[in-house]
């Protein structure tokens, strides 16, 4: 496959330009207050990245803009006096940063479905935030701030320091366009599509999102640290609900998916709010009716309107790399479940459910509607609660480990509702699915991840030539069987030594299942993999001639080959209605 | 029990009638329909404010309720209607939306009465002695509203035909659907009552407070922790909310001062978000 | 040109003309820094009104120095960074060339740190003491002045044995409890509680049971706008009021409207100004303020007046230093004198010596009970 090069930079590049043209086209006052904007701006683009690219919303950034404004204060007007406490402002910048990862590895960790609370947890603590420097008036001057904050050594505040903030803002946008293009960038869209997809690939959902909630409290408290020269003071309303509020408003009107948007939104809305706000009492109602109107039909903000989206479309470029070996281990583990009980709302879901799988193989896993199938494999991931007994995969007890834990063990799953990335291209979805395993930290940052291939990967793009000739088609926009087949592709990259497909040909025509049980009993062999196929077409079933269990209210009722269960009494009593 | 006991006492029910008043709206909206609605507090800075435009327009003090009604009425039939409906099944846009809303409200307010602070009349500033202290007349009123309120809120749902479509829509909407239950129209009424609650507090309180645009924030917070940390949908929970943060919030700031006493609302109520997030006595 | 244009340009030339000042060329800015939003939002309206009024009879007899005076507004009511930001663009902004300021003391501080002395600065409401920066005017009362005659005053008057001391948590605040403690000690009373409140709450019952609690029998409270008010009328409605007097060095006519006559027994004031002062200046100054606002004029009250003293002074040490410069000016103000409505004030140390009156609160209002003449500041700032 090959990959793109850098038209990520045209917009920082475009903004350049409009800084510097500015300083000659305005005077002193103006680049003074653009300034300030530009300040607000960063930070702003900390929200877009987590809102507009992971799909969480903190709405409580000001918290770290202000502990980036009183450290960086702090340390300026002790270097007055001592020079050696300079070397202290990085702090300003790192310290808010590892709160906010520790912060959202604690709350990530816990639940998935977190989204809301999580925002809800940030606000309250922006809260406590200003409560805390309102009080704590000898550390941060209390109600009326911190004052005498000198400008860094060199620049002045109504004239050179503009170039510093507008290189901190232009640097911002530059990093943050070339982020999204990358493989970080790329998870990034995932999880915010589809984060229980991305568990099952073994990837750790919960510490990307902490590491980018990081990165965004970073530039917040790189502004804060800009906004305490800039201003000379810093009052307890930097760290406000408030300011925490027109953050989240300048980055949905500017566009949250676009760091460009982003910073224009806080520039172009915030500075005209300062300069109408005096002159017309209706402005801010306007403001008002236009974060509701955008909210509400505009989802990409104004920038969307402008289709500045992030490029992200075709690049040609990289030549074709071989991916390095994946982590997972090389044997299939032995699958135990032992007695394994769950059940939800009074509801037995699972009720003792046993067996052993060892060795290489398809198995098949029939069974009536409610048997409890899809929940085997949903305890087996960490969808459903195990309320008792134990599963061991490969020697060790995963009971109601993580998903992307179980992953890890080599694992793959195939959902029942086939489940891709719908806003990602094709090639982005393989993508995704090879990385697995595969992606160290250092290397999700280079471009070189997007032109790996594995044979593997090429031999699964020749049985399905539908999908070469899709690569850059949404996934969304496939049709239910190439989308099954997509599916499919991307369970088998990460190369798992255990397949827990379930109904992979549901939905298609009697030719496509035929096509795809081929492709499953290849690709098995291939990974010298065991897999576990629920399926309800038995001519399927038939065709893959390994050992069928049949599961009945939450247990295994019988085992053996498909003509042992067709004779089996219990097993046709069960499928003929006659016993409960 | 004397006299400085027996008024911290009543302090204590005083402030624990207040949250549950500005509490309930909430509660109905949020914990019955699982809508987040962020403009709650604004709907209770409106009612409020109805108090301010009676007295400003002349008319009795009494007036401010239908007014608060009318008004809160007619802006939830609209919200629930065009912003609220379509985004029934998406909670993160559900809270932005309604934030606008906020937002929109408390810009409106201010453009019309201006960003400072109002001044509401009162009747009933007396004292009332009571035992062995004495006690300001209107909030003891207040306080017997509030009980009177709860009570009839809690029978109806309990006990009435519309409450019961309620509780079955809540349950499960699609089996109320199919019952016939017109689940659309349900949801809509529910949600007015709800802002209508949360507008009928504000005209209660309207004498005792400091009636700003920006009050709305402190009231929505408050009520969203009673919340979460009392569990959604079940009047246990919201007793118990009410008790835990209305009580330590008491407990504190008469300790340790009212800055103290919110700041260990904040962090109770963090410790719920991250750690027990359905609350003490959720419905599940 | 033809006729109709000849004709609209004599006419305004006689009108001109038929004007009795003569203004040198162009207008001289001056910047007005006035609360229209946030706690002290409520004196924005008579405030703006009292500074028009200023200009009008500045610009009434010849102006300053001989130019015209142009106002610009800027909202000082918002936290002291916004306001800042606010000065800033009057002042590099707009070219104001002299601001005026009637605003809390934070927001002082940040406009201190901005203006660094490049321009001069009037400030004039209450306040705690103790501003010293170059090229900064106090005209305002000082917590020496409003306490130190009176405290003493009272003591003899109403012989309270318990004080307690409640404030908002700001320098103000506690600068003036603290002072007060001094003063009350001399007495021989005691002081019983000191507490601070943030000003957004609107909650009193714990600070008045502690009131209560502590038998306190005299009160000093040191808030602000809406927490005073909210403060005074739980105060009243707790029964409190016939049990301990109260006195505030920042009541004034509108914080008294809000408060309401009824919750107000026992309640005293001290100040440098009051709308019902009946000293012929004073008289004269309501009354020129009632004619040019009409009856539906904000009403009159200390703060807003400090704002009028703030243009008097501008105008007399411009005067007499012959140029807006601060350093000129700062050598010129030690000395200026002028004559206003609240009396004769002096300037020493670049604050004022000026009348005091304590009130209590009537059937109609403030009542006063005791004028103070020529208070010192009792603040020493060395001229820079």
């Amino acid at each position: 496959m090959r990959a793109p090069r850098g038209r990520s930079l045209w917009p920082a590049a475009a903004l350049a330009a409009a800084l510097v043209a500015l300083r000659f086209v305005g005077n002193d006052f103006l680049a003074y207050q653009v300034a300030l904007f530009l300040i607000y701006g960063i930070a702003t683009q900390g929200v877009a990245l987590c809102w507009g690219r992971l799909g969480f919303l903190p709405l409580g950034h000001a918290l770290f803009f202000g502990l980036g404004a009183y450290i960086a204060g702090g340390t300026a007007k002790a270097g007055v006096a001592q020079p050696l406490w300079w070397m202290a402002l990085p702090l300003a910048l790192l310290l808010p940063a590892l709160l906010a990862w520790m912060v959202a590895r604690l709350v990530f960790a816990r639940r998935m479905r977190s989204g809301p609370y999580f925002s809800l947890i940030t606000l309250a603590m922006t809260m406590l935030g200003f409560l805390a420097a309102q009080q704590w008036s000898g550390l941060t001057g209390g109600f009326n701030g911190m004052g005498d904050i000198p400008e860094p050594p060199g620049l002045e505040r109504f004239s050179t320091l503009y170039w510093l903030v507008a290189a901190a803002a232009v640097a911002s946008t530059a990093t943050l366009g070339v982020l999204v293009g990358r493989p970080l960038g790329v998870l990034w869209r995932a999880i915010a599509q589809n984060e229980e997809r991305l568990q099952l690939f073994g990837y750790a959902t919960d510490r990307i999102k902490a590491n980018a909630y990081a990165l965004s409290a970073f530039l917040a408290a790189g502004a804060g640290a800009l906004f305490a020269t800039h201003q000379g003071i810093v009052t307890p309303q930097a760290m406000s609900f408030v300011l925490a509020t027109e953050f989240v408003i300048w980055a949905a009107v500017g566009g949250k998916a676009s760091p460009l948007g982003a910073l224009l939104g806080a520039v172009i809305v915030g500075y005209a709010s300062a300069e109408l706000r005096d002159h017309f009492a209706t402005w801010e109602v306007f403001v008002g009716l236009l974060f509701i109107a955008v909210v509400r039909f505009l989802p990409e903000g104004l920038s969307g309107l402008a289709g500045m989206k992030a490029l992200r479309a075709a690049r040609p470029g990289l030549a074709p790399v071989p991916a390095p070996p994946t982590r997972a281990p090389e044997q299939a583990p032995a699958l135990v479940y032992d007695d394994v009980r769950s059940s939800q709302g009074g509801v037995r879901i699972l009720d003792g459910l046993s067996f052993r799988l060892e060795g290489p193989g398809i198995r098949a896993v029939i069974g009536p509607n409610g048997a409890g199938k899809t929940s085997a494999f949903n305890v087996l991931t960490g969808h459903l609660p195990v309320t008792a007994g134990r599963i061991i995969a490969g020697g060790r007890d995963v009971t109601g480990q993580a998903a992307w834990r179980v992953a890890r063990l080599g694992v793959g799953r195939k959902l029942q509702v086939p489940s891709v990335f719908a806003e990602l291209t094709v090639r982005e979805n393989l993508c995704v699915a090879l990385w697995a395993g595969r992606l160290h930290a250092p290397a999700a940052l280079h471009d070189s991840p997007h032109a790996w291939h594995t044979p593997l990967l090429d031999e699964m793009l020749g049985c399905f030539p539908e999908l070469a000739a899709s690569l850059e088609v949404p996934a969304g926009r496939l049709s239910q069987g190439h989308r099954q087949a997509l599916e499919f592709v991307m369970t088998v990259l990460p190369e798992p030594h255990l397949l827990l497909l379930d109904e992979p040909c549901a939905g298609l025509s009697p030719a496509e299942t035929h096509q795809m049980i081929q492709v499953i009993q290849r690709a098995v062999q291939r990974l010298n993999a065991a897999a576990l196929l629920i399926e309800h077409d038995l001519a399927a079933v038939a065709a893959l001639q390994g050992e069928v269990y049949v599961f009945h209210q939450g247990r295994m009722l019988a085992q053996g080959s498909l003509q042992a269960m067709q004779a089996d009494p219990a097993v046709r009593a069960v499928y003929a209605g006659a016993r409960k | 029990m004397d006299g400085g006991t027996l008024l911290h006492a009543l302090n204590l029910v005083y402030e624990l009638a207040t949250l549950a008043l500005t509490t309930l709206g909430l509660a109905v909206v949020f914990g019955l329909l699982g809508v987040m609605n962020m403009a709650h507090g604004e709907f209770v800075m409106i009612g409020a404010y109805s108090v301010v435009a009676v007295q400003q327009w002349g008319l009795p003090t009494i007036a401010a309720f239908p007014l608060a009604i009318a008004v809160c009425a007619a802006l939830g039939w609209v919200v629930e209607r065009w912003l609220i409906r379509p985004l029934y099944r998406r909670p993160f846009d559900t809270l932005l939306a309604t934030w606008a809303l906020a937002m929109l409200m408390r810009k409106v307010v201010e453009a019309i009465w201006g960003k400072g602070f109002r001044n509401v009349e009162d009747a009933l500033t007396v004292a009332v002695p009571i035992g062995s202290t004495s006690y300001p007349a209107y909030r003891l009123g207040l306080i017997a509203l509030a009980i009177m309120l709860l009570a009839a809120l809690f029978f109806w749902y309990r006990r009435s035909s519309a409450g019961l479509r309620v509780r079955a829509m809540t349950g499960n909407p699609m089996l109320a659907q199919a019952l016939g239950i017109d689940t659309q129209r349900l949801a809509s009424r529910t949600f007015v009552v709800g802002v209508v609650l949360a507008g009928t507090a504000g005209v209660m309180l309207a004498p005792l407070i400091r009636v700003e645009p920006g009050i709305g924030v402190d009231y929505l917070l408050d009520a969203f922790f009673v919340l979460v940390v009392g569990g959604l949908g079940t009047l246990g929970g919201f007793a118990g909310g009410v008790a835990l943060i209305g009580g330590s919030q008491a407990l504190v700031s008469s300790i340790a001062g009212q800055t103290s006493g919110y700041a260990v609302v904040l962090i109770i109520s963090i410790l719920f978000l991250w750690l027990k997030p359905n609350g003490i006595f959720s419905r599940r | 040109m033809d006729r109709r244009q000849f004709l609209h340009s004599a006419a305004a030339a006689t009108a001109l003309g038929a004007l009795p000042p003569v203004f040198a060329a162009g207008a001289v800015k001056v910047g007005v820094m006035i609360p229209q939003s946030g706690p002290g939002g409520l004196f924005g309206p008579s405030c703006k009104a009292c500074a028009e009024l200023a200009a009008e009879t500045v610009n009434a007899r010849g102006g300053l120095l001989g130019q015209k005076i142009e106002l610009l507004f800027a909202d000082a009511g918002l936290a002291p960074a916004e306001a800042a930001q606010a000065a800033l663009k009057l002042w590099k902004g707009s070219g104001a060339a002299a601001v005026i300021g009637m605003h809390d003391s934070a927001v002082r501080g940040a406009l201190v740190n901005l203006f660094k002395g490049q321009v001069p600065y009037f400030y004039t409401p209450v306040y705690e003491g103790g501003e010293c920066a170059r090229g900064t005017y106090i005209n305002g009362e000082t917590p020496q002045q409003q306490l130190q005659p009176v405290i003493p005053w009272i003591a003899a008057e109403r012989k309270p044995k318990k004080w307690y001391l409640i404030g908002n948590d700001y320098i103000w605040g506690r600068n003036t409890n603290a002072a007060a403690k001094g003063y009350i000690e001399k007495t021989g009373a005691q002081v019983v509680g000191d507490e601070y409140l943030p000003f957004t709450v609107d909650n009193f019952d714990a600070s008045l049971a502690r009131i209560r609690d502590s038998g306190a029998d005299a009160v000093l409270v040191s808030l602000v706008g809406g927490s005073s008010v909210g403060f005074h009328k739980a105060f009243a409605s707790f029964g409190l009021a016939e049990k301990a007097l109260r006195l505030g060095t920042l009541i004034e006519e509108n914080t008294l409207a809000g408060i309401g006559l009824a919750n107000a027994k026992n309640l005293y004031s001290s100040a440098g100004y009051f709308a019902n002062i009946t000293t012929p200046a004073a008289t004269a100054f309501a009354d020129a303020y009632a004619k040019r606002f009409g009856p539906q004029a904000p009403a009159l009250n200390g703060l807003a007046e400090s704002t009028y003293e703030g243009f008097l002074m501008l105008e007399a040490v411009a005067k007499k230093a012959g140029a807006l410069s601060v350093a000129k000016m700062d050598a010129a103000s030690e000395g200026v004198s002028y004559s206003g409505p609240r009396g004769a004030v002096t300037m020493k140390s670049r604050h004022v010596e000026q009348d005091v009156y304590v009130a209590d609160v009537g059937d109609k209002g403030f009542r006063i009970v005791k004028t103070f003449s020529r208070v010192s500041s009792g603040q020493t700032c060395q001229a820079a």
